[in-house]
């Protein structure tokens, strides 16, 4: 991986072993489909996400409502 | 949640000068991690501190989290003595950042940022590299997953 230092900051972009084991996990395919978009596509994919996730967190609080008080 | 399309075109029609940082610079990138507000750093020209200030005055920007019914005027006069807000507008939540941890102000960050056009407009946006290197300095926990996923991004080739 390059290496590289900005003047600005203590941060480089050598090789970090934590980061290294989280980038294990990482769903690549699901970055593979987004660089086939463009940048408009990949932002209104989100605001779809964002519209869908605040529907589930609405539904959630309406069905959980009675038992969680 | 907020709404990027009319937040992005609000602001560069009333040509404020600023660069997309955090969440939202991952998605242009290709993050596919959801984000739920708008991170901006701004120039802290005069010129654009008043430009901020007029173009959000009529979406009613407030501190986000700070209780209902607070004395909070959206002026120049706020930004100049403020340096980082973390607002809600009817737009949505969107942060305005004069400086970030290991990135420093907008022209610090400007010869690593590029144009990007989207919704008729265009805007300045973080550099991959740059990117992880800010998250790296600000050395927070919660983001050791989306760093993993910006540098994962870094290998990737572009179709």
């Amino acid at each position: 991986m390059e290496t590289r230092r900005s003047p600005l900051l203590n941060a480089t972009l050598d090789p970090d072993p934590v980061i290294e084991v989280y980038k294990k996990d990482v769903d690549r395919t699901l970055l593979r489909e987004n660089l086939k978009l463009t940048v408009e596509e990949r932002i209104e994919k989100l605001m779809r996400l964002q519209r869908l996730a605040e529907e589930m967190r609405q539904a959630g609080r309406r069905a959980f409502r009675d038992v969680r008080g | 949640m907020f709404e990027a399309e009319p937040l992005l075109k609000i602001l560069r029609q009333a040509e404020v000068e600023f660069i997309l940082v955090g969440g939202f610079a991952g998605i242009v990138h290709g993050s596919a991690r959801l984000t739920q507000d708008l991170d901006i750093v701004y120039r802290r020209t005069p010129e654009n501190i008043r430009r901020l200030a007029d173009v959000l005055k009529s979406h009613s920007p407030y501190l986000r989290g700070a209780p209902p019914g607070l004395p909070f005027l959206w002026d120049e006069e706020t930004i100049r003595r403020g340096l980082n807000f973390t607002l809600t507008t009817d737009l949505g939540d969107l942060d305005l950042l004069g400086e970030i941890t290991g990135g420093g102000a907008y022209e610090d960050l400007l010869p690593d940022s590029r144009p990007v056009a989207a919704f008729g407009v265009e805007f300045q946006c973080l550099t991959l590299d740059r990117l992880i290197e800010v998250k790296r300095a600000a050395g927070r926990p919660k983001d050791l997953e989306a760093i993993s996923e910006l540098e994962a991004l870094r290998g990737e080739p572009l179709p």
